[in-house]
C-alpha cells in the first residue's frame, strides 16, 4: 500500500515558496547594503521585482535609500563599519525556515508534528522583525521601501502557511510507524533552535570577517586650518561646552543634512560632542559658489537660524528642527514664489520676521560662507569636522558610528 | 543516504547560500575598495572629492586681464594688498598707480553697477544721513562672493583743493567708521579700500545719475554727484 500523501502538502509548499522569496528580497536588500561597503554610492534595487533598479527624481530620496541610510538598517554600528545589515539575520531565518520546510515533507507521525510546531513558531520571528522594522518605516522614517515590503509579505504568507500546515497536521492521521523510532519533541525543538542560531550566525560571521579594516581610513581626509571664529559665523547646537568642538558645515534645506542631523542623534554621539554650525545654503541667492537653487529657500531659513541664536525668539534648535520637518514643503514653496520661505518663517516663528533679511544678518551668513572660503571647503554638505579633522564623507551615512567613534578615540576623548 | 546525512547535507547547503552570498558581497566590495585605493579604479559615485568645487570667492566674468593688473595696482600700492591695513590711498597715488585718464579710472567701475551704489553727502558735509546708511548698508550686506569692497569718496569743485582733498578723506572715513560700527566684520580691514580723490581726479559724469543713489531725483547736477563716496563690491579674485 502506498504512503498517505502528506496532510497540509500544499501548505508546506506554499510555505517553502513564501520562504524562497523572503530570501531574495532580504538576499536582494543585503546585496544593495553591501555594496556600499567600498564606501562609494550605488544604485539600490527599490522594487518588488528582484534585480530591477530605481532611479529617485532629483531632490527626492528613494524609501529604499531612507530605509537604508536610516540607523535601524543595521546592527552593532559603532562596531563594524555601516554595522550588520538586519537583512542578513533576515536571510539566514528564511533559508533555516525553508530548510525545516524542506524537512517536514521527509518527516513522519509524531516528529512531523513537533516539526511543524517548529516551524510555525520560527515562522514568527520574521513577521515580529517586519512588524517593527514597518512601523518603524511608517511611523518614524515616513518612507516605503519596496524590498522591505517585499519581506514582510513573504514573512506573512509564510507564518500563514507554517500555520495551516501546523493545524492540517495536529490530529495523528500518518503515524508513520514504519519508520522507526521517532526523535523526542524537545530533541527537535532543541535541534531546530540549534539549526536556527547557525543559519543565523554563520553569514553574520562571513560578512564580518571578511570586512576590510576600515580604521585605517579615519582621519585622513584633510584638516582645518584652524577651528577660530573669529567672525561670530558658528551657531552652537548645544550646550556641551566641555566637550570636543564638532564643526558641521550644513544646508538646513538638504536632504542628506537632515538624514546626518538624525543619524548621528541615533548614535548617541551627539552627546560627546560640542557641535557647531557653520551654515553653507546651496541657493545662488546667497552662495555665489552654487549655480541656480539646489535648494530654494535655504539662504532664507539659514538666516532664521542666524536669527535665532542670537536669541530673537525661538532656540536655534527648534528653528532647525522645524526646518529639517518642513525641508519638502518649504523647496516647494521657494521655488514657487522665492519670497515664500520668509512667509513660512514668519508663520511659524513671527519674532523671526525683523531680522529675517536684515542687512546685518545677510553680512553674518555671508561671513560663514565665505569661513569655508578661507578654509577652502569642499562645495557640499554636510561636513563635520572633529576637533578640525574632517570626517570622511563616504562616513557620514553607513559608517557614521564606527568612524566617528575612532576618530574620537585617536582625540583621547571617550568615544 | 540515511535520512540524517541527507538533513545534514541540505542544512549545510541551504545555510551555505547565505554565508556564500553574504561572504561574496562583502569580499567584492572590499577588492572593489582596494582597487579604488590603487587608483585602478575611479571613485566615480562617492568619493568625488577630487572632483567637488573647493569654496572660492566670486571672479565674474568682468575681470579681465586688464582690471585685475590695475585693481592689483591700485590696491598694492594704496596699502591694501599684502599688509592687510586700511591706508588708502590719496588723488596723486591713485592717478599714478592708475596710470589713465579720470574717465578711463571711472569706466573700470561701470560692471559693477548691481553691486555699487553713490553715497550723496551734503554740501561741505561728511555726515551720513539716514538714507546714506541705509544704501551703504544695503550693499555692503550684499557682498556675495566679492573681495574687495571700494569706496571712492569725492568733493565737487566748490572751495580749495586741500580743503576738498580733505573733505573727501573725511567722507571716505566716514564710510568706513560706519561700516566698522554696524558690520563686526573681522576682514573689514582686508576688504575695503578707500579711495579719496578730492575735486581732482575722476569726477563723476552725469551718467551716473541713473545709478543707486542716496540723493533725490532733484540732486543729480555734476556737483551733487561729486559731493559723494561711490561705493561697490568687485567680485574679482586678485
Amino acid at each position: 500500500m502506498s504512503p498517505q500523501p502528506m496532510p497540509g502538502r500544499i501548505h508546506v509548499a506554499i510555505l517553502l515558496l513564501a520562504c524562497l522569496a523572503g530570501l531574495v528580497f532580504a538576499s536582494v536588500s543585503t546585496f544593495d547594503f553591501a555594496q556600499h561597503l567600498d564606501r562609494q554610492e550605488h544604485q539600490l534595487h527599490c522594487s518588488f521585482i528582484p534585480g530591477q533598479h530605481a532611479e529617485a527624481a532629483p531632490g527626492e530620496s528613494l524609501g529604499c535609500q531612507v530605509t537604508m541610510m536610516s540607523p535601524y538598517s543595521s546592527v552593532l554600528r559603532a562596531v563594524v563599519w555601516g554595522g550588520v545589515p538586519v537583512s542578513l539575520p533576515a536571510m539566514g531565518v528564511f533559508a533555516f525556515l525553508a530548510f525545516r520546510a524542506i524537512d517536514l515533507f521527509g518527516r513522519r507521525g509524531r516528529g512531523r508534528r513537533s516539526s511543524a510546531a517548529l516551524l510555525f513558531a520560527c515562522a514568527w520571528i520574521p513577521v515580529i522583525a517586519s512588524a517593527v522594522m514597518g512601523a518603524i518605516a511608517l511611523f518614524e522614517l515616513d518612507a516605503a521601501c519596496k524590498v522591505c515590503i517585499g519581506i514582510y509579505g513573504s514573512s506573512l504568507v509564510t507564518v500563514l502557511a507554517a500555520g495551516l500546515a501546523f493545524a492540517s497536521l495536529r490530529r495523528p492521521t500518518d503515524d508513520g510507524g514504519d519508520e522507526g523510532p521517532q526523535p523526542s519533541a524537545g530533541a527537535i525543538w532543541g535541534l531546530g533552535l540549534v539549526q536556527l542560531g547557525t543559519f543565523v550566525a554563520v553569514p553574520i560571521l562571513a560578512y564580518v570577517t571578511l570586512m576590510p579594516d576600515y580604521s585605517r581610513y579615519v582621519g585622513t581626509c584633510g584638516k582645518l586650518r584652524d577651528t577660530q571664529d573669529p567672525g561670530g559665523v558658528m551657531v552652537a547646537l548645544d550646550a556641551n561646552d566641555g566637550a570636543p568642538p564638532a564643526i558641521e558645515v550644513f544646508d538646513p534645506l538638504c536632504p542628506a543634512c537632515r538624514g546626518f542631523d538624525r543619524r548621528l542623534a541615533a548614535s548617541g554621539l551627539d552627546r560627546k560632542l560640542h557641535r557647531l554650525a557653520v551654515l553653507f545654503p546651496l541657493e545662488e541667492a546667497c552662495n555665489w559658489m552654487v549655480e541656480g537653487a539646489v535648494h530654494p529657500g535655504a539662504c532664507t531659513i539659514s538666516e532664521a537660524i542666524l536669527c535665532a541664536s542670537e536669541g530673537k525668539g525661538p532656540s536655534t534648535k527648534a528653528v532647525i528642527d522645524w526646518a529639517f520637518e518642513q525641508q519638502e514643503r518649504i523647496r516647494e514653496a521657494a521655488k514657487a514664489d522665492p519670497n515664500a520661505a520668509k512667509s513660512l518663517v514668519v508663520e511659524r516663528f513671527p519674532e523671526l520676521g525683523a531680522c529675517v533679511g536684515s542687512a546685518a544678518i545677510q553680512q553674518r551668513l555671508n561671513r560663514g560662507l565665505r569661513w569655508a572660503v578661507d578654509h577652502e571647503l569642499p562645495v557640499l554638505t554636510p561636513q563635520l569636522y572633529v576637533g578640525g579633522t574632517k570626517l570622511c564623507p563616504e562616513d557620514t551615512d553607513l559608517g557614521l558610528d564606527y568612524s566617528l567613534t575612532r576618530l574620537l578615540e585617536r582625540r583621547g576623548g571617550e568615544p | 543516504m540515511n535520512p540524517m546525512a541527507l538533513r545534514v547535507v541540505l542544512g549545510i547547503a541551504i545555510a551555505g547560500v547565505p554565508t556564500l552570498m553574504a561572504g561574496t558581497w562583502v569580499s567584492g566590495a572590499g577588492k572593489r575598495l582596494a582597487r579604488i585605493e590603487s587608483g585602478e579604479l575611479a571613485a566615480e559615485d562617492a568619493d568625488d572629492e577630487g572632483k567637488v568645487a573647493v569654496a572660492a570667492a566670486a571672479d565674474e566674468g568682468y575681470c579681465n586681464g586688464d582690471l585685475r593688473k590695475i585693481l592689483r595696482r591700485v590696491l598694492k600700492s594704496c596699502g591694501l594688498l599684502g599688509t592687510g591695513e586700511v591706508r588708502g590711498c590719496q588723488p596723486v597715488q591713485a592717478k599714478s598707480v592708475a596710470t589713465m585718464t579720470g574717465d578711463d579710472f571711472n569706466a573700470l567701475f561701470l560692471p559693477l553697477q548691481k553691486k555699487a551704489g553713490i553715497i550723496q553727502f551734503d554740501k561741505d558735509s561728511a555726515e551720513l544721513d539716514p538714507a546714506d546708511t541705509a544704501l551703504l548698508d544695503k550693499i555692503f550686506a550684499a557682498q556675495g562672493g566679492a573681495s574687495y569692497f571700494f569706496v571712492v569718496a569725492r568733493s565737487s569743485p566748490d572751495g580749495s583743493t586741500d580743503h576738498n582733498r580733505e573733505l573727501s578723506q573725511k567722507r571716505a572715513d566716514s564710510v568706513m567708521a560706519h561700516l566698522r560700527k554696524n558690520f563686526a566684520d573681522p576682514a573689514l580691514d582686508r576688504e575695503v579700500g578707500l579711495l579719496w580723490l578730492g575735486e581732482e581726479y575722476a569726477q563723476l559724469a552725469q551718467d551716473f545719475c541713473a545709478w543707486d543713489r542716496s540723493g533725490g531725483a532733484d540732486k543729480c547736477k555734476p556737483k551733487d554727484i561729486n559731493r559723494s563716496a561711490f561705493v561697490a563690491w568687485i567680485d574679482c579674485r586678485l
